[in-house]
């Protein structure tokens, strides 16, 4: 474990595993949550929504508590979906299969946060990768934060910017599937290898697009009075773009050794309201594409077939779409024996409770839960 | 404000957007189905006697439904989108509009969004009279994704029974049809068999436009 200790609190908080509370560089035993529901009252309701229903794209159920028109409090039940998933006792290479399948869309955050958790456990070399996996992440980032406003769309009942939005999603899946053969990373990233040309990544059209679907929403009155004002959210104890677009300078990519990142300028917007989180994601998009430019990464990868084996136990952290995702990993003769994951998901769905609670009406609810870019799937994983 | 902006925030004040006619300019943007074609998934070809992680390759034969695309066994993909089975046609009644109302029973997030991606420019499923149900009330046909999961399991079958007859049954993806790698399949039965990790959205209109022409 290069980066992490098991010891006292140190740093800012990321998020929970099943048995660690993780601060930027170490781990503790995890605390317990208090329960605190608010006491329903007199002429309030509990107003039931999921798990499955149109306007879902997961499975979720919120019981909302409302006197009518305001939102006073949202208990979320994500547990739904829950799958148990039997990893433990894998060789290394074959959990992969199951890792990039946590949360499909970022997938390649988690595997290569994976990977580079087990390139610390057993002290493999892997610099070479770095600017690579970065281009991954950076690529998948611009598909991301293109669907979490995309969702915004939808909400405000803008059909025609949510319609090029979705075309122009399906134009970066293209363009990661035109250099890995899928589109959603799948069998592109393993431990110390990658699969992928990444010569055929060109980003001109989205960025143009992309400004142009920007450009219309930034002057659409309407749209910006929707998002704006409601799901405030000014909490240091979060992460990702809800925490940059609430002022604070949290930022794998900046506080993180795992993947050495050059410079690049960090978008901070100060009202941590629905409006902000759109700014942060979208101003993302054009900082991502600066990236992947500047590494000007034009090489093929290819698998590498090494044999593992060894023993140890390794973390990684990375800046994932949503925020911090971090990977514990303990590997005895090339096995696991524990995995550890904390997503982003977890202080956002918390968060998004809190943005909630502060002073929204009903209206606001999808708009709010879209603009945190949550993942069902990430959170809901229980490691057998 | 922020420190780094690209663009200025309107005011309001200036001529905002008319998206109707934003829309008009940008032309027709839908395509045919095999336009775009992508390597994993599509039809795998050849023969293999890899240890298969899903046991998608028994006595040489290839399980499509089993497989999880992974690439690491010796069969060679073919581009070729057809990665589906039909068992049952789609009854006549939905030949002018067929309404699809999916359920999440326990994915990794890639099948919601390949199944959202039907409604997007480029597939544009209406053309081919499909649609989406907000309520299985209002449902033709179920398409579930995802691996069987405890809490699920119920609402899956309340949202089955909710529908109208007939009704189709359609499994979506290696983790409903199998449970692919990450568990067990998501129903027993299903009439349309779309296969991938997840499906690509030209194999899951492809599916269902063959079953519907089925006599
Ligand atoms: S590609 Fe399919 S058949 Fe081949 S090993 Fe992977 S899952 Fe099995
Ligand atoms: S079939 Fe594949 S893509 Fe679909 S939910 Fe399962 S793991 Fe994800």
């Amino acid at each position: 474990m290069k980066y992490y200790e098991f010891g006292d609190k140190t740093g800012r908080y990321v998020g929970r595993t099943e048995k660690y509370d993780v601060y930027t560089s170490t781990l503790t035993e995890a605390d317990k949550e208090e329960n605190d529901n608010e006491e329903k009252t007199q002429g309030e309701i509990y107003f039931n929504y999921g798990p499955s229903a149109g306007g879902l794209r997961e499975s979720v159920n919120f019981q909302i508590l409302t006197p009518g028109e305001s939102i006073r409090d949202v208990i979320i039940n994500s547990g739904f979906k829950n799958r148990n998933i039997s990893i433990i006792g894998d060789s290394i290479s074959d959990a992969m299969l199951k890792v990039e399948r946590i949360n499909g869309f970022h997938s390649a955050s988690h595997s290569i946060a994976y990977a580079l958790a087990v390139e610390d456990a057993l002290n493999i070399e892997n610099d070479d990768l770095n600017d690579a996996r970065i281009v991954e992440i950076e690529l998948e980032r611009i598909r991301s934060n293109i669907d979490v406003i995309k969702g915004l769309c939808e909400s405000a009942g803008f059909a025609v910017p949510e319609k090029q939005l979705l075309l122009l999603r399906e134009e970066v899946a293209r363009i990661i599937s035109g250099a890995f053969a899928h589109r959603y990373y799948f069998s592109v990233n393993r431990i110390n290898s990658i699969e992928g040309d990444f010569s055929r990544i060109s980003l001109r059209t989205v960025e143009k697009q992309f400004r142009s679907i920007y450009e219309g929403l930034l002057s659409s009155k309407i749209f910006l009075d929707r998002i704006q004002e409601n799901g405030i959210v000014l909490n240091p104890i979060s992460t990702g773009p809800a925490a940059r677009a609430g002022n604070f300078r949290y930022d794998a990519r900046l506080d993180s050794k795992s993947l050495i990142y050059g410079k690049f300028n960090t978008v901070l917007e100060k009202d941590g309201d629905t409006f902000s989180r759109f700014l942060v994601r979208a101003e993302e998009i054009f900082e991502s594409i600066n990236i992947i430019e500047s590494y000007g990464v034009k090489r093929i990868f290819r698998k590498n077939k090494m044999e593992l084996s060894g023993s140890g136990d390794g973390t990684a952290r990375i800046e994932s779409p949503a925020g911090d995702l971090f990977y514990y990993v303990k590997i005895k003769e090339g096995k696991l024996a524990d995995i550890q994951m904390s997503p982003p998901s977890y202080l956002n769905i918390r968060n998004f409770r809190s943005a909630l609670r502060n002073k929204n009406i009903f209206t606001d609810f999808f708009f709010v839960w879209e603009s945190f870019g949550i993942w069902i799937s990430e959170l809901e994983v229980k490691f057998q | 404000m922020g420190e780094l902006r690209h663009l200025d925030i309107g005011t309001g004040g200036e001529v905002s957007v008319n998206w109707f006619i934003n829309g008009i300019r940008k032309r027709i943007q839908t395509e045919k189905l095999d336009q775009y074609r992508v390597m994993y998934p599509s039809v795998l070809e050849g023969m293999s006697d890899y240890n298969c992680p899903t046991e998608a390759l028994r006595d040489g034969k290839w399980d499509m439904d089993k497989c999880i695309f992974c690439r690491q066994c010796d069969l060679d993909p073919t581009g070729n989108q057809d990665t589906y089975s039909v068992e049952k046609a789609i009854p006549n009644i939905f030949k002018k509009s067929l309404y699809l109302y999916p359920v999440d029973s326990g994915t990794c997030g890639a099948c919601n969004v390949e199944f959202t991606t039907l409604f997007s420019p480029q597939y544009d499923s209406s053309r081919f009279k499909i649609f989406m149900a907000n309520t299985p009330r209002h449902a033709d046909a179920l398409v579930v994704m995802g691996v069987h999961t405890e809490g699920m399991e119920r609402v899956l079958q309340e949202a089955y029974d909710a529908m109208p007859e007939p009704k189709v049954v359609i499994g979506l993806g290696a983790c409903a049809l199998s449970g692919g790698i990450i568990g067990r399949g998501a129903m027993e039965k299903y009439d349309i068999h779309i296969a991938g990790c997840p499906p690509t959205p030209a194999a899951i209109l492809k599916a269902i436009i063959e079953a519907r022409d089925k006599k």
